[in-house]
């Protein structure tokens, strides 16, 4: 399927299955989107509807067993696993459920780490410090994870997701596991970003408040997409 | 990304908080017991070599039939070494109307170059001198007594008149065990001026040296490559079969300690290895979803991997050298005062096997990191996908097998280790299997706490046999070095029992035989052994005349040039084991002999082929029906060759007697001398003395270096399996959060690490015992029995080390707010 230019992200009639004890299980069956740039788009539905599989796939984690995917105009299907990371590293940043930093480097480090993973050649550290105070931790650089709040964290995810300018964000219930006010504060965050920096944001959540946020919401059932609200 | 930049930063991020600091320990602690063991090794056995060239009276030397060519002479000189000129010969001395073959040496005024002379002089005092003047002799005391002379007095060699101006009491053995006849020492220009060593002499020149080891080696190779006409280096290692025994036995369990060392230290490191990077899952898995290719991951985890392990390797190093030098200050008396200075290649040496250790047991479960899926920063639930087979399982047996042969110096030792942890491995592998199985029936029946810990070893099969593997071979080699070890050498101790034979009775004729036997044993001899001895030469191997230059083994040339010294038997002599063949029936019509495994080997012998001798005027054609080898230790007579009894039965021969008389009754032979002139007597008592001496030395420093390899060993096991008990504290936090008692949460850990312990130790204790029974048959040659007790308290200190390091780390995690470990998982 072409790709017009104001089309980021375009998936048709990708389906996933896994094997399970009791035989063939199909995650997903025949999804097909398509994401304009620079727009926000959530992915919804009941646990085990295969939404968590579904943002893997868009994001090159995985290969789905059929159907295509487009993302800022390559075919990922036809990417080997080092060209799905090269494309991961330059365009795609993350933020997790679970924030997933790493437990020995410090907030500033761990933001840094995507820049020197690239290694652009530029500041990492100053542009880290950068992304930090954008996201309020100007006084939390030296801080170890487990020095900080779920809150904090989650902030210092977001920092390290923007920190290398990416043009499309994934995000896995970014606020799941925070309380109402902490999650409105990091979803006003990520819309923030979202408007100052252009970046296509796409993200997965129970949330009905944090999906109304976005201009494009997928709702999946048992693997199939069964909703489309603009 | 530049790799190494990335790399060099995660190991220091990580270094302050992480793992790795447990594999640097367990690689520091591996390398510091490999250096201590290998320099203190290496001292040892240079001061085993040093204390060895006393007895040859000299480092290394060149001996010949012919006089020594000068370009020897010219070589030693050039590379600035000690040298000593000397030759042997037998010849009849007389005095007052008597005669006596003795056995000469005469020598220039530089003798000893190593070790001492010690004489008793006429008025009585004992004395270290160098050889006698011109004009002067020192003589053994049989030969003074059997001549019936006291010191000071003349005796007449080849015309030549010489005063005896010492009795010998102590002499550096120059090569010889045992000579035919008493000593007698002359000086060299003496034995030339009487014609001795003229045209036709029976003498063998020697020129020996002493300095520098670099020179010598240097000396050593010119001289390989400028022998000819049956010319021989003599060599410390060549000098005596039965002192070569015992070096090359020290020198085996010097290998054996460090070769354990190292594969403890491999098992260590693969433990903190795959602790590591299960700890890596996560984070690979974001940093894959960041773009970090899987190539790229691995090169940067084996980069902060070895960036860790040079320093560790180096760290290691310079404590194994202070180590061993507070071993040395603490236990100077192990070795002789002059212990010789410290090299840094052995040091070296042991950072190369850390790094090839680490390499090889780290880099297995490193790389299987590759195949972290991205998808798993999504979903924790996806891992690792199950692979049946993967190539780089086979490095870490590869790397332990590629120990085995490098470093044990010794087919038999690299496999008796070998196969017994083959055999340790594949037998923990099946009864863990066997358990798990069990486990998964039985394990309902169990009370609550135990049954959730052994559920855990079902549950974590995978691992679980991983642990069991690791623990049963760092017992084994435990085992090997606390209990099997010191049984050898023990045995060894014992090889040299307080009856060994210490007198030598040569040219005994048949007739005398009944008279002397009685007169010995009146004086309290024991263990008398007579045999028959008849002189001949090799004329023929298989119809053809041997030629000394066909035969890469120097040696050869004694026996080819030279005379063979012929003995039979009815019945195989004890301390003779048979190889090969059977002994004679006395059913053969043709004559036969018995050949040792030395001859078989340096002569490229095999059964059936045929030596001809020429013994007085008679040819023997005989065909070798039996392979023997003798075990030199036990200081019986023994010889290369013996004869079928019926063949030999009209051959012209004397009796060799050995045996044991208590040395307050030695001066007690003078009669038996006085009255049966024509015999000699050899007294070996001095000769004893050393070789037990050396014995001593060597295994005392042996048990030092077993005992800190054991010591080192332990720490590196309690440092791995603390880190496996952590795996537990998610479990333990959880069990604790739901309210579990400290005494439920203990039984809970502990009845896993019992049963693992025993299992592991009961293997084992097994293979250990296979693995003993095999070094001490195959490499050592001592009747090792295994002492079943210690045995079983090993395998109960295995039990207990096990539980004890369980108990460690759950006691750090049950003292933990669970929530605090919870959190961080």
């Amino acid at each position: 399927m072409p790709q017009s230019a104001d089309v980021i992200l375009s998936a048709s009639d990708v389906s996933k299955a896994v094997a399970g004890p009791d035989g063939h299980l199909q995650i997903l069956d025949s999804v097909s989107l398509t994401v304009p740039t620079g727009e926000t788009l959530a992915i919804v539905g009941a646990s085990g509807s295969g939404k968590t599989t579904l943002l893997g796939l868009l994001a090159g984690l995985d290969n789905p067993d059929s159907g295509d995917i487009v993302l800022d105009g390559s075919h990922l299907n036809r990417l080997d696993e080092e060209a799905r990371a090269a494309l991961r590293r330059r365009r795609i940043g993350f933020v997790f459920q679970s924030f997933h930093l790493l437990p020995a480097l410090t907030a500033e480090e761990n933001v840094m780490l995507p820049l020197e993973l690239e290694d652009s050649g530029g500041d990492a550290r100053s542009a880290a410090q950068q992304a930090l105070a954008s996201v309020g931790l100007e006084k939390r650089l030296h801080h170890y994870p487990h020095q900080l709040s779920g809150g904090e964290q989650q902030r210092v995810a977001i920092a390290r997701a923007f920190v290398h300018s990416p043009r499309l964000l994934f995000a896995d219930e970014p606020t799941g596991n925070l309380d109402a006010r902490t999650g409105r504060a990091v979803s006003d965050l990520l819309f923030d970003l979202n408007q100052a920096r252009g970046t296509t944001l796409i993200l997965v959540t129970h949330d009905l408040n944090l999906a109304q946020r976005c201009r494009h919401v997928v709702r999946l059932d048992g693997g199939r997409r069964v909703d489309e609200a603009a | 990304m530049n790799i190494f930049r990335f790399a060099a930063r995660a190991l220091r991020r990580e270094f302050r908080h992480g793992e790795l600091r447990t594999l640097a320990a367990a690689l520091v602690l591996a390398v510091a017991a490999l250096t201590a063991v290998a320099t203190l090794g290496q001292r040892v056995e240079r001061a085993i070599v040093a204390s060895a060239a006393e007895l040859i009276g000299g480092d290394l030397g060149v001996s010949a039939r012919r006089e020594i060519a000068p370009e020897f002479s010219a070589e030693a000189q050039r590379l600035n070494l000690q040298q000593n000129r000397s030759a042997e010969f037998p010849s009849v001395v007389f005095a007052d109307g008597k005669s006596q073959l003795a056995q000469v040496s005469a020598t220039d005024a530089s003798y000893p170059l190593r070790g001492v002379l010690r004489i008793r002089g006429s008025d009585g005092s004992e004395r270290d001198v160098n050889a006698p003047g011109p004009g002067q002799a020192y003589a053994d005391g049989l030969l003074i007594n059997a001549l019936g002379l006291k010191l000071g007095d003349s005796l007449e060699l080849a015309g030549k008149p010489l005063t005896i101006a010492g009795e010998i009491l102590r002499q550096p053995d120059g090569g010889q065990m045992f000579s035919l006849a008493p000593r007698l020492i002359v000086a060299l220009d003496d034995a030339q001026s009487s014609g001795l060593l003229g045209v036709g002499s029976r003498a063998r020149h020697k020129l020996m040296l002493a300095g520098d080891a670099a020179a010598l080696a240097q000396f050593q190779a010119f001289a390989k490559a400028n022998l000819k006409d049956g010319a021989q280096l003599v060599t410390v290692a060549e000098a005596q079969q039965n002192l070569r025994t015992a070096f090359e036995r020290g020198e085996s369990f010097l290998r054996l300690a460090a070769l354990l060392s190292a594969l403890l230290s491999g098992i260590a490191v693969a433990l903190a290895a795959q602790r590591y990077a299960r700890r890596k899952i996560d984070e690979v898995a974001l940093l894959r979803a960041l773009g970090l290719g899987k190539h790229r991951v691995l090169a940067s985890l084996s980069l902060t991997v070895l960036m860790l392990g040079l320093p560790a390797c180096l760290t290691g190093a310079g404590i194994g050298l202070l180590l061993q030098q507070i071993v040395l200050n603490y236990a100077g008396n192990l070795l002789p005062a002059a212990a010789p200075a410290t090299s840094l290649l052995p040091a070296l040496a042991a950072i190369a096997v850390g790094l090839a250790v680490l390499v090889g047991f780290a880099l297995p479960p490193l790389a299987r990191l590759r195949d972290v899926p991205p998808m798993r920063v999504f979903q924790r639930a996806v891992g690792l996908r199950p692979r049946r087979f993967d190539l780089l399982y086979l490095l870490p047996p590869a790397v332990a097998f590629g120990l085995i042969m490098t470093q044990s110096g010794n087919s038999t030792i690299a496999s008796a280790l070998a196969g017994s942890l083959l055999g340790v491995t594949a037998a923990t592998v099946c009864a863990g299997l066997l358990l798990i199985v069990l486990l998964r029936r039985l394990g309902r029946s169990l009370p609550g706490a135990l049954r959730f810990g052994l559920a855990n070893l079902a549950r974590r099969r995978g691992l679980s046999l991983i642990q069991a593997t690791a623990l049963a071979l760092s017992f084994t080699a435990l085992l090997l070095l606390a209990v099997v070890g010191p049984g050898l050498l023990a045995a060894w101790r014992a090889d040299l029992p307080p009856q060994t034979p210490n007198h030598f009775l040569l040219n005994l004729q048949t007739e005398q035989r009944t008279s002397v036997e009685t007169q010995l044993q009146n004086l309290g001899a024991k263990n008398l052994n007579v045999l028959p001895l008849a002189v001949g030469k090799l004329v023929a191997i298989n119809g053809k005349a041997p030629r000394a230059e066909d035969y890469e083994d120097r040696r050869a040339a004694g026996w080819i040039n030279g005379e063979t010294r012929l003995s039979w038997s009815p019945a195989l002599p004890e301390s003779n084991v048979l190889k090969g063949g059977a002994w004679f029936d006395g059913k053969a019509t043709a004559p036969q002999i018995s050949v040792e495994q030395m001859w078989i080997d340096m002569l490229g012998l095999k059964l059936g082929d045929t030596l001809s001798f020429t013994i007085g005027d008679r040819r023997i054609d005989a065909q070798i029906s039996s392979i023997r080898q003798v075990d030199w230790t036990s200081f019986r007579v023994n010889f290369f060759v013996l004869l079928d009894p019926a063949t030999a039965a009209e051959l012209p021969h004397s009796l060799i007697a050995s045996y044991w008389l208590p040395a307050e009754r030695t001066v007690e032979l003078r009669s038996i001398s006085r009255q049966f002139p024509n015999l000699s007597m050899i007294d070996i008592n001095a000769i004893l003395d050393r070789v037990r001496d050396i014995i001593d030395r060597v295994s005392s420093a042996v048990m030092a270096v077993l005992g800190f390899s054991l010591l080192a060993g332990l720490l590196v096991l309690i440092a791995a399996l603390n880190v496996s008990a952590e795996e537990r504290r998610f479990e333990t936090a959880l069990l604790r959060t739901l309210g579990a008692k400290r005494g439920q949460l203990l039984s809970t850990v502990l009845g896993e690490f019992a049963l693992l312990g025993l299992i592991a130790g009961l293997i084992a204790a097994l293979g250990a015992i296979s693995a003993g029974l095999s070094l001490g048959r195959g490499v050592f040659r001592i009747a090792w029995h295994p002492p079943l007790l210690s045995f079983a308290i090993g395998v109960v200190a295995a039990v207990a080390l096990v539980t004890f390091a369980g108990w460690l780390g759950t006691r750090r995690i049950a003292r933990t707010s669970p929530v605090l470990v919870l959190r961080k998982e």
